[in-house]
């Protein structure tokens, strides 16, 4: 991410990822039915991203692949990727497996660009016709920046439809509209 | 300059647009007597009636609103020109040339110089022929492109700025997601890289 305090950026390194430990690690607890305050070399647990990319760093932790970019999530961006529900799974879909990809499984990148093409088209036909309402059910599905360049579509050509159409030239600056305040 | 439009990717408004429009020269006949006008942006003038001067659009619609004027229709306003490329543009793939402000221009001449137009609804939707065939033809294009250039011939402001903020979007996407394919790609090479025979013989450059 660009921007240090892009709030995507933030919310996307809270996705959990499922990590095995690779050393144990004293005075921490993953489990708190465990009462050895201790975590054992070996044990699996899911952390944040942030956290599990600190922990990789430092090799404590070995990073697995999280579910929504397991092989059932791909078979089905194989089958249609334009009505797979991605929003759902990760809502930070293409950010978070940029990030993970060099982390646990490289092809993910392959997936993440096969899927953009695909459902990028589907994006492009809906936001330039459909009306909104219509499309309410097809935004379900939708990951944040797939959202945001539906947005992006859809407001720029509203911008342009609302110029065509004229209306009021002039603006009425909205401080004339205000109530002088009593003088006391 | 952008401070009107909310986005920070949709760089100009629509009404910034037409502003910009507004600077395009056109042909007006005056009715008046008026010395030259000497502006930053250049003389215009002097103004004799009944002879055919060029100004700006602006000024061409000031002096049209205070009846001092009439508006020549521009060249390729006119219908055999018009029917002409809403005919070639329904043919071919390409963009045909037109004015890079002919939304605009069209507009801004539709509402306030509309008794100088000969045929105005021909004309007008001659226009909004083109305008919707261009827009199609738009969306079909942004449907095949991906990271590699992009080059369309001739698109007019408008056109691209009502898809600017989208394609900007999507181009960094695609961007972003082929970039990160390339660096693993030379990743893979360079894992590849020590299993190759270091004493690999070595091709033999043909003498010239």
């Amino acid at each position: 991410m660009a921007n240090y305090y892009d709030i995507d950026g933030i919310l996307m390194e809270e996705e959990f990822v499922p990590v095995v430990f690779q050393k144990a690690i004293n005075g921490v607890n993953i489990d708190e039915s465990t009462e050895k305050g201790c975590v054992e070399q070996g044990s699996k647990t899911e952390l944040p991203f942030w956290l599990a990319h600190e922990l990789h760093m430092r090799q404590a932790v070995s990073i697995s692949v999280p579910t929504c970019f397991n092989q059932k999530t791909r078979l089905e961006i194989q089958a249609d990727a334009a009505c797979v529900d991605l929003r759902s799974r990760c809502p930070y879909f293409y950010e978070f497996g940029c990030k993970l990809a060099p982390l646990c499984d490289k092809s993910i990148g392959l997936l993440l660009s096969y899927a953009f093409q695909i459902r990028y088209k589907e994006v492009l036909h809906k936001a330039h016709t459909t009306a909104f309402a219509a499309a309410s059910k097809f935004l379900m599905l939708l990951t944040k920046e797939e959202t945001y360049l539906y947005e992006a579509a859809q407001s720029s050509m509203l911008a342009f439809k609302k110029w065509r159409m004229g209306g009021p030239r002039l603006q009425r600056a909205s401080i004339l509209g205000r109530k002088r305040k009593p003088a006391e | 300059m952008a401070g009107q439009s909310d986005s920070t990717m949709s760089l100009f408004s629509s009404e910034e647009i037409e502003f910009m429009a507004e600077d395009e020269m056109t042909e007006i006949v005056p009715n008046l007597r008026m010395d030259s006008l000497n502006f930053i942006c250049g003389d215009y003038g002097p103004f004799l009636p009944q002879l055919a001067a060029q100004v700006p659009l602006w000024l061409a619609l000031a002096l049209k609103k205070r009846g001092k004027c009439t508006i020549r229709l521009p060249q390729w306003m006119s219908v055999e020109n018009l029917t002409r490329v809403l005919e070639a543009e329904r043919d071919s793939h390409a963009f045909q040339p037109l004015p890079f402000h002919y939304i605009e221009i069209s507009r801004l001449l539709f509402d306030h110089a509309r008794e100088d137009i000969p045929d105005m609804y021909m004309v007008r939707s001659l226009v909004e022929d083109i305008r919707d065939v261009r827009f199609h033809k738009v969306e079909t294009n942004l449907e095949k492109f991906t990271a590699s250039t992009v080059t369309w011939k001739n698109m007019s402001a408008m056109e691209v700025n009502v898809i600017r903020a989208f394609a900007g979007r999507a181009l960094q996407a695609f961007y972003k997601h082929d970039n990160e394919q390339q660096t693993q790609d030379t990743d893979r090479a360079l894992d590849k890289q020590p299993q190759i025979p270091t004493d690999r013989p070595k091709r033999n450059l043909k003498p010239r």
